[in-house]
Protein backbone atom coordinates (compact mmCIF):
# COMPACT_ATOMS: atom_id res chain seq x y z
CA UNK A 1 0.00 0.00 0.00
CA UNK A 2 3.05 2.46 0.56
CA UNK A 3 4.67 2.08 -2.58
CA UNK A 4 1.15 2.59 -4.10
CA UNK A 5 0.68 5.70 -2.37
CA UNK A 6 4.54 6.90 -2.94
CA UNK A 7 3.93 6.06 -6.48
CA UNK A 8 0.70 8.19 -7.39
CA UNK A 9 2.62 11.16 -4.97
CA UNK A 10 5.66 10.75 -7.36
CA UNK A 11 3.60 10.68 -10.25
CA UNK A 12 0.94 14.11 -9.53
CA UNK A 13 3.62 15.75 -8.12
CA UNK A 14 3.03 16.14 -4.29
CA UNK A 15 0.20 19.21 -4.29
CA UNK A 16 -1.43 17.05 -7.01
CA UNK A 17 -1.17 13.86 -4.69
CA UNK A 18 -3.09 16.32 -1.72
CA UNK A 19 -5.34 18.11 -4.03
CA UNK A 20 -6.42 14.61 -5.02
CA UNK A 21 -7.02 13.63 -1.26
CA UNK A 22 -8.76 17.14 -0.59
CA UNK A 23 -10.86 16.93 -3.35
CA UNK A 24 -12.22 13.29 -2.58
CA UNK A 25 -12.53 14.02 1.00
CA UNK A 26 -14.33 17.60 0.16
CA UNK A 27 -16.69 15.47 -2.61
CA UNK A 28 -17.58 12.62 0.23
CA UNK A 29 -18.39 15.36 3.48
CA UNK A 30 -20.15 17.07 0.49
CA UNK A 31 -22.40 14.06 -0.19
CA UNK A 32 -22.83 13.87 3.81
CA UNK A 33 -23.62 17.28 3.98
CA UNK A 34 -26.28 17.87 1.51
CA UNK A 35 -27.76 14.47 2.31
CA UNK A 36 -28.46 15.65 6.12
CA UNK A 37 -30.47 18.66 4.57
CA UNK A 38 -32.52 16.26 2.67
CA UNK A 39 -30.96 16.62 -0.92
CA UNK A 40 -29.40 13.44 -2.50
CA UNK A 41 -26.03 12.99 -2.04
CA UNK A 42 -24.57 12.96 -5.32
CA UNK A 43 -25.75 16.40 -5.53
CA UNK A 44 -23.16 17.79 -2.98
CA UNK A 45 -20.90 15.14 -4.54
CA UNK A 46 -21.17 17.05 -7.98
CA UNK A 47 -20.92 20.51 -6.45
CA UNK A 48 -17.56 19.41 -4.98
CA UNK A 49 -16.47 18.28 -7.89
CA UNK A 50 -16.89 20.94 -10.20
CA UNK A 51 -13.98 22.49 -8.29
CA UNK A 52 -11.68 19.94 -10.20
CA UNK A 53 -13.25 21.27 -14.15
CA UNK A 54 -11.99 23.84 -16.05
CA UNK A 55 -15.27 26.34 -14.15
CA UNK A 56 -12.95 27.00 -11.27
CA UNK A 57 -14.51 27.44 -7.62
CA UNK A 58 -16.89 30.22 -8.79
CA UNK A 59 -19.76 27.42 -9.75
CA UNK A 60 -19.73 26.01 -6.35
CA UNK A 61 -19.14 29.42 -4.42
CA UNK A 62 -22.54 30.07 -5.75
CA UNK A 63 -23.73 26.73 -5.66
CA UNK A 64 -23.17 26.78 -1.80
CA UNK A 65 -25.04 30.42 -1.53
CA UNK A 66 -27.76 28.68 -3.12
CA UNK A 67 -27.70 25.51 -0.63
CA UNK A 68 -27.82 28.05 2.20
CA UNK A 69 -30.82 29.56 1.67
CA UNK A 70 -32.91 27.21 -0.22
CA UNK A 71 -35.86 25.47 1.16
CA UNK A 72 -34.57 21.84 2.40
CA UNK A 73 -36.45 19.11 2.44
CA UNK A 74 -35.63 18.45 6.05
CA UNK A 75 -37.52 21.34 6.98
CA UNK A 76 -40.41 20.48 4.71
CA UNK A 77 -40.64 16.88 6.00
CA UNK A 78 -40.36 18.32 9.83
CA UNK A 79 -43.31 21.01 9.86
CA UNK A 80 -46.12 20.27 12.42
CA UNK A 81 -49.01 20.28 10.19
CA UNK A 82 -51.81 22.98 10.44
CA UNK A 83 -53.77 21.38 13.24
CA UNK A 84 -50.99 21.83 15.75
CA UNK A 85 -50.65 25.39 15.14
CA UNK A 86 -53.55 27.08 15.59
CA UNK A 87 -53.90 25.07 19.03
CA UNK A 88 -53.37 28.00 21.50
CA UNK A 89 -50.79 27.19 24.69
CA UNK A 90 -53.45 27.89 27.19
CA UNK A 91 -55.98 26.15 25.47
CA UNK A 92 -55.86 22.56 27.58
CA UNK A 93 -55.98 23.65 31.14
CA UNK A 94 -58.74 26.36 30.85
CA UNK A 95 -62.02 24.98 32.88
CA UNK A 96 -65.20 25.65 30.52
CA UNK A 97 -67.80 24.37 32.87
CA UNK A 98 -70.56 26.46 30.51
CA UNK A 99 -69.77 24.91 27.13
CA UNK A 100 -71.11 21.23 26.21
CA UNK A 101 -67.87 19.50 25.79
CA UNK A 102 -66.74 19.42 22.14
CA UNK A 103 -67.71 16.55 19.81
CA UNK A 104 -64.73 13.96 19.27
CA UNK A 105 -62.92 15.00 16.08
CA UNK A 106 -63.75 12.86 13.10
CA UNK A 107 -60.63 10.15 12.01
CA UNK A 108 -59.75 9.74 8.87
CA UNK A 109 -59.40 6.19 7.37
CA UNK A 110 -61.24 4.93 11.04
CA UNK A 111 -57.36 4.80 12.68
CA UNK A 112 -59.08 4.36 16.07
CA UNK A 113 -56.12 2.77 17.78
CA UNK A 114 -54.25 4.55 20.83
CA UNK A 115 -50.95 5.93 21.08
CA UNK A 116 -48.55 4.55 23.49
CA UNK A 117 -46.03 5.97 25.03
CA UNK A 118 -43.67 3.60 27.56
CA UNK A 119 -40.61 3.11 29.10
CA UNK A 120 -38.63 2.67 32.40
CA UNK A 121 -37.40 5.29 35.08
CA UNK A 122 -34.13 5.31 36.58
CA UNK A 123 -36.14 3.97 40.00
CA UNK A 124 -37.16 0.93 37.69
CA UNK A 125 -40.83 1.82 37.38
CA UNK A 126 -42.03 1.04 34.68
CA UNK A 127 -43.94 4.48 32.90
CA UNK A 128 -47.27 3.56 29.89
CA UNK A 129 -48.82 6.12 28.82
CA UNK A 130 -51.81 6.26 26.51
CA UNK A 131 -53.00 8.89 24.56
CA UNK A 132 -56.42 9.15 23.14
CA UNK A 133 -56.32 9.77 19.15
CA UNK A 134 -59.32 12.48 19.16
CA UNK A 135 -57.92 16.32 18.76
CA UNK A 136 -56.43 17.25 22.14
CA UNK A 137 -53.36 18.55 23.99
CA UNK A 138 -51.69 17.11 26.79
CA UNK A 139 -49.29 18.60 28.95
CA UNK A 140 -45.63 15.79 30.15
CA UNK A 141 -45.35 16.99 33.23
CA UNK A 142 -42.49 15.57 35.89
CA UNK A 143 -44.72 16.10 38.89
CA UNK A 144 -48.25 14.96 40.02
CA UNK A 145 -50.78 15.28 36.84
CA UNK A 146 -53.75 17.89 38.19
CA UNK A 147 -56.09 16.60 35.70
CA UNK A 148 -56.95 14.74 32.48
CA UNK A 149 -55.13 16.33 30.34
CA UNK A 150 -51.29 16.03 32.20
CA UNK A 151 -49.30 12.70 31.66
CA UNK A 152 -47.24 12.32 34.85
CA UNK A 153 -43.48 10.90 34.23
CA UNK A 154 -42.45 10.58 37.95
CA UNK A 155 -38.61 11.62 37.42
CA UNK A 156 -36.44 14.61 38.52
CA UNK A 157 -35.02 15.37 34.97
CA UNK A 158 -38.87 16.04 33.50
CA UNK A 159 -39.53 19.26 33.55
CA UNK A 160 -42.63 20.59 35.24
CA UNK A 161 -44.23 21.06 32.48
CA UNK A 162 -41.89 19.72 30.57
CA UNK A 163 -43.54 19.19 26.52
CA UNK A 164 -47.08 19.06 25.38
CA UNK A 165 -48.41 16.30 22.88
CA UNK A 166 -50.83 17.66 20.35
CA UNK A 167 -53.24 14.70 18.61
CA UNK A 168 -54.83 15.81 15.69
CA UNK A 169 -56.69 12.13 13.67
CA UNK A 170 -53.73 10.07 12.60
CA UNK A 171 -51.35 12.62 13.64
CA UNK A 172 -49.29 13.09 16.64
CA UNK A 173 -47.46 16.16 17.92
CA UNK A 174 -44.80 17.05 20.24
CA UNK A 175 -43.53 20.64 21.40
CA UNK A 176 -40.71 21.32 23.95
CA UNK A 177 -41.56 23.65 26.60
CA UNK A 178 -38.09 24.84 27.50
CA UNK A 179 -37.25 22.46 29.98
CA UNK A 180 -33.88 22.19 31.14
CA UNK A 181 -33.74 17.95 30.96
CA UNK A 182 -34.04 18.80 27.22
CA UNK A 183 -36.12 16.29 24.50
CA UNK A 184 -35.00 14.19 22.06
CA UNK A 185 -36.98 13.00 19.18
CA UNK A 186 -34.95 9.44 17.40
CA UNK A 187 -31.80 11.04 19.16
CA UNK A 188 -32.34 14.77 17.25
CA UNK A 189 -32.77 17.56 19.95
CA UNK A 190 -36.42 18.97 19.63
CA UNK A 191 -36.11 22.63 21.13
CA UNK A 192 -38.51 24.96 22.38
CA UNK A 193 -37.63 27.05 19.15
CA UNK A 194 -38.53 24.47 16.78
CA UNK A 195 -42.38 24.51 17.34
CA UNK A 196 -44.71 21.29 17.50
CA UNK A 197 -43.26 18.47 15.08
CA UNK A 198 -45.26 16.15 13.67
CA UNK A 199 -44.18 12.69 15.76
CA UNK A 200 -46.48 10.34 14.57
CA UNK A 201 -43.53 8.45 12.63
CA UNK A 202 -40.84 8.41 15.35
CA UNK A 203 -40.10 5.85 17.78
CA UNK A 204 -37.78 6.78 20.61
CA UNK A 205 -38.92 9.87 22.92
CA UNK A 206 -36.04 10.73 25.13
CA UNK A 207 -37.41 13.63 28.12
CA UNK A 208 -34.34 14.07 30.27
CA UNK A 209 -33.06 11.57 31.08
CA UNK A 210 -36.38 9.26 30.28
CA UNK A 211 -36.34 6.67 27.05
CA UNK A 212 -39.90 6.28 25.69
CA UNK A 213 -40.90 4.23 23.18
CA UNK A 214 -43.83 5.45 20.40
CA UNK A 215 -46.73 2.94 19.62
CA UNK A 216 -49.68 2.14 18.85
CA UNK A 217 -51.91 0.08 20.34
CA UNK B 1 18.12 57.49 -3.61
CA UNK B 2 18.33 54.07 -0.70
CA UNK B 3 15.87 51.59 -2.86
CA UNK B 4 15.97 49.29 0.85
CA UNK B 5 12.47 51.82 2.03
CA UNK B 6 10.42 51.47 -1.50
CA UNK B 7 11.27 47.26 -1.48
CA UNK B 8 10.43 46.99 2.38
CA UNK B 9 7.10 49.21 1.16
CA UNK B 10 6.35 47.29 -1.67
CA UNK B 11 6.44 44.06 0.42
CA UNK B 12 4.51 45.02 2.60
CA UNK B 13 1.73 46.87 0.28
CA UNK B 14 1.98 43.43 -1.20
CA UNK B 15 1.33 41.51 1.74
CA UNK B 16 -1.71 43.81 2.75
CA UNK B 17 -3.25 43.25 -0.62
CA UNK B 18 -3.05 39.27 -0.06
CA UNK B 19 -4.44 39.68 3.26
CA UNK B 20 -7.08 41.27 2.62
CA UNK B 21 -7.86 38.98 -0.27
CA UNK B 22 -8.12 36.24 2.18
CA UNK B 23 -10.48 38.44 3.83
CA UNK B 24 -12.97 39.05 1.05
CA UNK B 25 -12.82 35.55 -0.11
CA UNK B 26 -13.61 34.29 3.53
CA UNK B 27 -16.01 36.33 4.12
CA UNK B 28 -17.76 35.16 0.71
CA UNK B 29 -17.52 31.72 2.08
CA UNK B 30 -18.41 32.67 5.81
CA UNK B 31 -21.74 34.42 5.22
CA UNK B 32 -23.60 31.40 3.83
CA UNK B 33 -21.91 28.80 6.05
CA UNK B 34 -22.89 31.06 9.41
CA UNK B 35 -26.72 30.69 7.32
CA UNK B 36 -25.83 27.01 7.19
CA UNK B 37 -24.27 26.08 10.85
CA UNK B 38 -27.73 28.05 12.20
CA UNK B 39 -29.70 26.19 9.98
CA UNK B 40 -28.23 22.80 11.13
CA UNK B 41 -28.99 23.66 14.99
CA UNK B 42 -25.16 25.01 15.56
CA UNK B 43 -23.91 28.36 16.72
CA UNK B 44 -22.58 30.38 13.44
CA UNK B 45 -19.26 31.52 14.89
CA UNK B 46 -18.20 27.77 13.89
CA UNK B 47 -17.91 29.38 10.25
CA UNK B 48 -15.02 31.34 11.55
CA UNK B 49 -12.88 28.20 10.54
CA UNK B 50 -13.14 29.58 6.78
CA UNK B 51 -10.22 32.11 8.01
CA UNK B 52 -7.64 29.43 8.05
CA UNK B 53 -5.70 29.60 5.13
CA UNK B 54 -6.39 26.47 2.64
CA UNK B 55 -7.71 24.06 5.40
CA UNK B 56 -10.46 26.37 6.72
CA UNK B 57 -13.18 24.96 4.27
CA UNK B 58 -12.11 21.26 4.82
CA UNK B 59 -12.45 22.34 8.73
CA UNK B 60 -16.15 23.31 8.49
CA UNK B 61 -17.34 20.76 5.65
CA UNK B 62 -15.93 18.01 8.61
CA UNK B 63 -17.82 19.65 11.75
CA UNK B 64 -21.26 20.06 9.34
CA UNK B 65 -20.23 16.33 7.68
CA UNK B 66 -19.51 14.07 10.55
CA UNK B 67 -21.75 15.78 13.69
CA UNK B 68 -25.35 15.14 14.62
CA UNK B 69 -27.25 18.39 13.57
CA UNK B 70 -28.98 19.44 16.76
CA UNK B 71 -31.80 21.14 14.73
CA UNK B 72 -32.17 17.56 12.99
CA UNK B 73 -31.42 16.05 10.07
CA UNK B 74 -33.39 14.50 6.47
CA UNK B 75 -34.41 10.96 7.67
CA UNK B 76 -32.34 8.58 5.72
CA UNK B 77 -34.08 6.47 3.18
CA UNK B 78 -33.67 2.70 3.87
Amino acid sequence: MGAEIAALASFFGLTGFFATIGAVLAGWMAWRIVEKAGVPGWVGLGAALLTLTGIGSIVPLILLWVFAYMRWPRDEAAEAPAAFRVLPPAAAPVPQPMLAPPPPAALPLGDRRRWQLSGSLLSGERVVLAIEPASGSYLLTGGTPAGAHELGIADPSVGRPHARLLTSGTRLGLEDLGSAGGTLVDGARLGPEHGARDISQARAIRLGSVDLVLSRA
Amino acid sequence: MDPLPWILGAGAAVLFGLALLHLLVALLLIIPTWRIFRRAGFSGWLSMFHLLPVIGVLVVMAILAFSTWPAGEARRRD
